[in-house]
């Protein structure tokens, strides 16, 4: 029995637009566990990105609750939410949002000193991440608009890890980027499940689907269904072919 | 046009508290504006017109011996004159007269007129203001009327030797003659009361001349003039006079300081205004790159693009100035009740077109042009540049605070980034908190100087102060030193003496004379040189010696009690008591020219004195050698408490504007910032920063500009405030200021003030809590 | 930008320096004599006279004092005139000595403008030397400015264009927006990008244009394959080698259509009702609304509603609820108890009244159409709300489920929840 790392239950978000309240996500009773690279795919409009926020405690849902660990994070306030993120989880974003005021290195410390007083240790840690995403010191000291796309992502992924979240959201990481740079970022992320990191992943591209161990299809703000694709190793054909056939019966 | 007006009105809804904040700026500086063009357009007016109706003289004399040889000589010389247009002369009584007033004591020369002969003057008449059913009493100059000084109330008048008593009778205006301002002020007393004084004879019969000029610029030397004839021939004879230019200027001294720091209030809120109207301006234009190329994309031209920014600011200020102009006047009749108690000419409101009109037309003009100056830029948009990448807002100049090896805590460390990135905000910030702490040490200088230790105030407005004043006639003043260089009680004695003199070719002089000027209280009196030391030098008024081009070194011919004798400049004095028309001489320098028949000697008691016993006891033991003895505090009581509440309302006035404007100008900048750093915030928020943490980031941000300018300017300021200050009392004849600067104060002020800023600061950027991290996404 | 503000601050310095000059060669060299200084060393001196042996000068002014017949009686220093002669050449100031009107003397007072002129002329020379100097710094480091801002720039160029020339375009230019040149450099790099653009553009037109192809191709392929089986059986069963020919021609082609149009119209038209029932998302919330309208006596007992989104349809579900409260009024005529409880993926509202029920056999038949309770032959109705309800229910893919309860009749509503597909 793998350990669950969080639970939502009849978890629902709603927005209201024009009067009418539209309901993206729906009664979704969902578990994630430890060491997996979940894969939320779906359609756009299907509420993936919707989900994710309200996973990962940046959006509060309307209906449910949400327990990570033993904390039930639906009920918290802003700043507590803010307090649970920065220990607790990661971000990867589509946009990447780096802070364009600050240098490469800057932002990833920008957002370790909040967890970590300890600076010297940070800093080797910061190196130390930053040797596995491949950036060079020259660029650490560059700002976000100065670096390529695909150094911008791997740099918030590098920002999303430094303080050892249990879990790492990611929002279609490799949205902004061209292939080559997405594949680059996709492996990075690979590399950092493989080392044992917990890692929920948007996305609408089945090149990225691939990368995770278990997929969740959401259609109109339902979980339709879930595919394991644990059993094959990467580079397996029988992983795309499984996953393509489970995306065919989903109606992708 | 109507495009233009059309996307005015779009920017204004989009943008509300910068509009609000705008307005309420725009608002006080209309306000201040009009203010101080009423004050000093129409407000001085006021006394030409008081001046007409009464028909009034450019010069007054009175001359102590009414008779038929006096009122001959005086008609030949008016004859002779061919600066006189009309005359007019009839009898009154003159003598130096006390009584008391608020709180203090009025010590004065005074002429006593019968009602009937001093309503029915032809020239410089009396006008009653207010009157009671008494008919046997005295009617006091308005200035005077206070909660002692009411009609019905009974009023004790020392005049001369004698106590005499009054009921109060009415209240009467007189534009040459109606405040202690005036070198000579009238008192009317119903004719049953003028004859018993007559009978009492405190005060000598006199003869009050009312001289009308070709030219009113005359009159100075019209006055001088005419003193000089009398004392020519009537050596003896006690004058004393005024003319046109003096009182026009005395009456109006606390209008003038008023008028000024309101001006200088407006001005500086006027310019805040417009620099957060620049700020806008371009922050409009970067925030909405894109849809300005859109539009021009469309085809509006950058012409119509401006011209909609321009209507709305201009529309707003146009709204918000007359708001402004016409909530002046709810102010003004309790600045106007302020000032009736300074000048003593009832002065009526009404709605002022000229002012108002000047001050739409500065305030617009000034609107105008900087929304023009500063939306230039849109005219070099290219859509598809806009369009394509919005307005490059940052740059990487350099990483400011790299947070690899500060030291600094993180928050610190991170706003330190803000503050270094945004330069325009921090210019905006310094320039509001230099315009601040100006005023600001204003306000501590004037409540150090004036409401805790009134002392500099006195040294700088009336001059010269002891304890008491004790005049005795020359005869027995051996006997008089030598008693009180004996009494434990004089610390110090020295004699100073006022004398009138005139200067050779220029006007006549108050001479303060001392026989050891070392010895004065205010031994800042001489502001550049020193003071007189030897019988052939002398001090004159600053003022007075700018506008004769003298210098120290120059020789001057002083001539008084028909000798003349030359004087060299050893030095620049300033009081204000003779508005700028005074000089030092000492006492053998006096007596190169003429001789005392009394002199006045000034002391300072020792602490536990009881000054009114001390005169008492002085007065039994020199019955006929002392003619007066004053008690020179209550004086200046009396006539500083009018100066003493003026300043304390533009203190409160000031202080509570500072803190108004502070956060004005704070709301603006966090807004932009707010808007500017949106995103920043967002992801700063995912990264689990707390609302509490941004909003202290974000205030801390703005302390850098805040505390250095905050210290700069109250450094600053401080050094500069007494020579700006004099520049405001250049009128009444002050050009230097030695107030001592309150450093205590001024820390503690510059202190509050980054305290202040830093709280509303926060308590501004508490909006930050509507950022949330989801609107990061909320874009897709 | 930048660079402006360097420009502006030299012109500044400029100014600055030119307005000195200016002051200094307007404002002429103090060499007037301060009056009131000689006239305090007069005055001092006259009232020594009788004892001037003791005068002591008080006033720092160098001055000698002669009695009527020339003969010195005080001097402050050596080296001063002392003769009236004397002074006149130096241009000395001569005054008289008065004591009691009478002159008694005279006093000569030096004339120090020469040492005045040398000490005026030295301050000059300094600040000649130190503003030239000044500017002279200030061109050095403009030089040296120009220098990292043009020429090095140019020189970075120069590589640039030579790499490009040679078609190595993956390097880029190094960019620097604050020199003069930012602009013109970001193009230039701008260029490299295009072209690079261009190249991988190119590329990937050549390679979908293959997969066209080649999708195309198998497309083809298959009707091809059928045309070729149908023509060998029909070759191999007809004598009439023309018939055999159309014949398997025209089925091929039938064939070959019907693949096409099953493919197509795979969907079928679904039967219209009148009755139609569209479920849409709402809120669970909202069910406690429609039983309070539903509840026209207001007898019931209305419970809290767990919170989730259900699936169903706002208008039928209210008017089931509506024909179960007026059953419960009209039959049993009591109060009403309600209940609301999630059960798995579905929401369960059931109304009980206290009616006592009715009997075992009329239970499953209830629901039918025109089927009427034995208790209801004195009260008007038709026999369809049930019927109808439990039609609605279906269509929301939710259940209508009647039972004896303890005190009465019991129904209960099954909704579905949104995504749960009434599982």
């Amino acid at each position: 029995m793998r350990k669950t790392l969080l639970k939502t239950d009849n978890l629902s978000k709603s927005f209201s637009s024009g009067g009418t309240l539209q309901h993206v996500l729906k009664n979704i009773d969902l578990e994630l566990y430890e060491g997996d690279f979940t894969v939320i795919m779906g359609a756009s409009g299907a509420g993936k990105s919707t989900l994710l926020y309200a996973l990962s405690g940046m959006d509060t849902p309307s209906l449910g609750t949400i327990t990570f660990g033993d904390q039930v994070i639906s009920d918290m306030s802003q700043d507590e939410l803010a307090v649970f993120r920065r220990r607790h989880c990661g971000f990867v974003f589509q946009q990447i949002y780096l802070m364009d005021g600050m240098s490469v290195m800057d932002n990833v410390l920008a957002a370790g000193l909040l967890v970590n007083k300890d600076k010297s240790g940070l800093l080797s840690r910061a190196k130390e991440l930053f040797a596995m995403v491949d950036i060079s010191e020259e660029t650490q000291r560059k700002f976000p608009a100065q670096v390529s796309g695909g150094e911008a992502q791997r740099a918030g992924i590098v920002r999303a890890l430094i303080n050892r979240p249990e879990l790492l959201f990611a929002d279609e990481p490799t949205g902004a980027l061209n292939s080559k740079t997405g594949l680059n970022v996709l492996d990075t992320l690979t590399a950092f499940h493989a080392q044992g990191q917990s890692v929920v992943m948007v996305t609408h591209d089945m090149r990225s689907a691939r990368r995770g161990n278990r997929i969740l299809y959401l259609k109109d703000g339902v979980i339709l269904g879930e595919c394991d694709l644990g059993k094959y190793v990467h580079g397996d054909s029988k992983r795309h072919d499984r996953l393509a056939s489970f995306l065919a019966e989903m109606g992708w | 046009m109507r495009k233009s007006i059309l996307l005015a009105r779009s920017n204004l809804r989009r943008a509300k508290g910068q509009a609000a904040a705008i307005a309420v700026l725009i608002f006080l500086a209309a306000f201040m504006l009009n203010l101080w063009l009423m004050l000093s357009i129409d407000y001085k007016q006021n006394f030409e017109r008081c001046h007409d109706r009464l028909h009034a003289e450019h010069v007054t004399f009175a001359a102590d011996q009414d008779s038929g040889d006096m009122h001959d000589f005086l008609t030949e010389t008016f004859e002779e004159d061919k600066r006189t247009k009309e005359s007019f002369m009839d009898s009154c009584m003159h003598m130096v007269s006390i009584f008391d007033y608020n709180g203090g004591e009025i010590n004065s020369e005074f002429v006593f007129l019968e009602k009937e002969a001093a309503l029915s003057r032809p020239i410089g008449r009396a006008e009653i203001v207010e009157e009671g059913n008494y008919t046997s009493g005295i009617y006091m100059p308005v200035l005077y009327k206070s909660d002692e000084i009411e009609i019905g109330n009974t009023i004790d008048i020392s005049i001369g030797g004698g106590r005499v008593s009054y009921t109060v009778c009415g209240f009467f205006n007189s534009a040459m003659a109606g405040s202690h301002n005036c070198s000579m002020c009238e008192l009317i007393l119903t004719e049953d009361k003028y004859k018993e004084l007559m009978d009492l004879g405190y005060a000598p019969q006199a003869v009050l001349c009312s001289v009308r000029l070709k030219d009113k610029a005359e009159s100075e030397d019209y006055e001088a003039m005419l003193k000089n004839a009398v004392s020519l021939r009537y050596p003896d004879v006690r004058t004393v006079s005024n003319s046109y230019a003096l009182v026009s200027v005395s009456r109006y001294v606390s209008q003038t300081i008023c008028s000024g720091v309101v001006s200088a209030m407006a001005f500086f809120i006027l310019l805040i205004a417009l620099v957060v109207i620049a700020s806008n301006i371009i922050n409009y234009i970067q925030e909405n790159m894109k849809d300005l190329g859109a539009l021009k994309a469309v085809g509006y031209t950058g012409h119509q693009l401006m011209s909609s920014l321009v209507f709305q600011f201009l529309g707003l200020s146009l709204i918000f100035c007359t708001a402004g102009a016409l909530a002046s006047y709810i102010l003004f009749p309790a600045l106007n009740a302020m000032m009736v108690a300074q000048t003593g000419i009832p002065y009526r409101i009404r709605f002022l077109p000229i002012p108002f009109a000047l001050t739409l037309a500065i305030l617009d003009g000034a609107v105008f042009l900087t929304v023009w100056l500063s939306s230039r830029r849109i005219k070099r948009i290219e859509p598809i540049i806009a369009l394509r990448q919005g307005l490059k807002t940052h740059n990487f100049k350099r990483n400011h605070v790299p947070l690899e090896r500060t030291r600094m805590p993180l928050h610190f460390a991170l706003a330190l980034k803000t503050t270094l990135s945004g330069i325009k905000n921090n210019v905006i910030v310094c320039i509001t908190m230099l315009v601040l702490s100006l005023v600001v040490v204003f306000s501590g200088l004037m409540l150090e100087n004036m409401i805790a230790d009134m002392a500099p105030f006195i040294h700088l407005i009336v001059g010269e102060t002891a304890d008491s004043c004790v005049n005795v006639r020359v005869e027995e003043e051996e006997d008089f030193l030598k008693k009180m260089e004996e009494d434990a009680r004089v610390e110090k004695i020295y004699l100073y003496n006022s004398v009138e003199v005139r200067h050779v070719g220029g006007i006549g002089l108050m001479a303060a004379v001392c026989d050891d000027f070392s010895k004065v209280n205010n031994q800042d009196g001489v502001i550049d040189g020193r003071f007189p030391r030897y019988d052939n030098e002398i001090a004159v008024a600053a003022k007075y010696a700018g506008e004769r081009n003298l210098e120290i070194g120059d020789e001057i011919r002083i001539t008084a009690d028909g000798k003349e004798a030359a004087y060299i400049i050893s030095g620049f004095t300033q009081t204000t008591n003779n508005l700028g028309k005074d000089c030092l001489l000492t006492r053998e320098g006096y007596e190169r020219l003429g001789s005392f028949a009394n002199v006045s000697y000034y002391m300072n008691l020792s602490e536990e004195t009881d000054i009114e016993e001390f005169h008492s006891e002085i007065k039994e033991s020199f019955k006929n050698a002392v003619n007066a003895v004053i008690n020179i505090d209550e004086v200046i009581t009396g006539a500083s408490s009018v100066y003493v509440s003026l300043m304390k309302m533009i203190v409160a006035a000031v202080l509570i504007l500072s803190v108004v404007i502070i956060a004005f100008v704070l709301y603006l900048l966090v807004r932009t910032t707010l808007n500017n750093k949106k995103k920043d915030y967002g992801i700063l928020k995912a990264l689990g920063f707390t609302t509490g943490q941004l909003v202290l980031q974000t205030a801390l941000s703005f302390m850098p500009a805040v505390i250095f300018s905050a210290a700069v300017g109250m450094t600053i300021c401080s050094f500069i405030i007494n020579p700006l200050t004099a520049v405001f009392l250049r009128n009444m004849g002050i050009v230097k200021c030695t107030f001592t600067v309150p450093v205590l104060f001024n820390i503690l002020a510059g202190a509050g003030l980054v305290l202040a800023a830093f709280l509303i600061a926060c308590l501004l950027s508490v909006k930050i809590r509507r950022i949330t991290p989801k609107e990061l996404v909320a874009g897709e | 930008m930048k660079g402006r503000t360097f420009l502006t601050g030299i012109l500044c310095i400029l100014v600055v320096e030119i307005a000195a000059f200016i002051l200094f060669s307007i404002g002429d060299m103090e060499s007037t004599q301060d009056a009131v200084l000689v006239n305090e060393a007069l005055k001092s001196v006259e009232a020594d006279w009788n004892t001037i042996e003791e005068h002591e000068d008080r006033t720092g002014l160098d001055y000698t004092v002669l009695d009527m017949d020339g003969t010195v009686l005080y001097k402050t220093r050596a080296s001063l005139s002392e003769s009236i002669n004397k002074a006149v050449i130096h241009r000395d100031t001569i005054l008289d000595i008065q004591v009691d009107d009478f002159i008694v003397g005279k006093m000569i007072i030096y004339n120090g403008s020469e040492q005045i002129f040398r000490a005026w002329r030295g301050k000059m020379t300094v600040i000649l030397v130190s503003g030239v100097l000044l500017q002279g710094v200030v061109c050095a480091i403009y030089l040296i400015y120009l220098n990292r801002v043009v020429i090095k720039p140019f020189q970075k160029l120069k590589g640039f264009a030579e790499r490009i020339a040679g078609g190595n375009l993956d390097i880029p230019l190094e960019m620097d927006r604050q020199n003069l040149f930012g602009v013109f450099t970001e193009s230039f790099d701008l260029m490299r990008s295009e072209l690079k653009k261009a190249r991988r553009a190119e590329a990937e037109a050549n390679e979908s244009k293959k997969e066209l192809v080649a999708k195309l191709s198998h497309d083809i392929k298959t009707p091809v394959a059928s045309i070729k089986a149908a023509s060998e059986v029909g070759m191999a069963l007809t004598d009439n080698e023309r018939l055999r020919d159309n014949y398997a021609q025209i089925i091929r082609k039938a064939d070959q259509i019907n693949t096409l149009i099953s493919n197509l119209f795979t969907a079928t038209l679904e039967e219209l009702r009148q009755l139609s029932v569209i479920t849409e998302d709402m809120e669970s919330r909202e069910i406690r609304r429609m039983l309070e309208n539903a509840d026209y006596l207001r007898r019931a007992v209305l419970p809290d509603v767990p919170e989730c989104i259900l699936s169903a349809d706002r208008l039928r579900l209210q008017q089931v609820f509506d024909n179960i409260f007026a059953n419960a009024y009209k039959y049993a005529g009591t109060d009403v108890n309600a209940a609301v409880y999630r059960e798995g993926g579905r929401l369960a509202v059931s109304i009980e009244d206290h009616g006592g029920g009715i009997s075992a056999e009329e239970l499953p038949l209830i629901k039918e159409k025109f089927r009427r309770g034995s208790n209801a032959k004195n009260i008007e109705g038709a026999g369809l709300g049930l019927y109808i309800s439990d039609y609605f229910m279906k269509e929301m893919h939710g259940e209508l489920a009647i039972e004896n309860g303890t005190d009465g009749l019991k129904v209960t509503v099954v909704i579905p929840l949104s995504g749960h597909g009434g599982k």
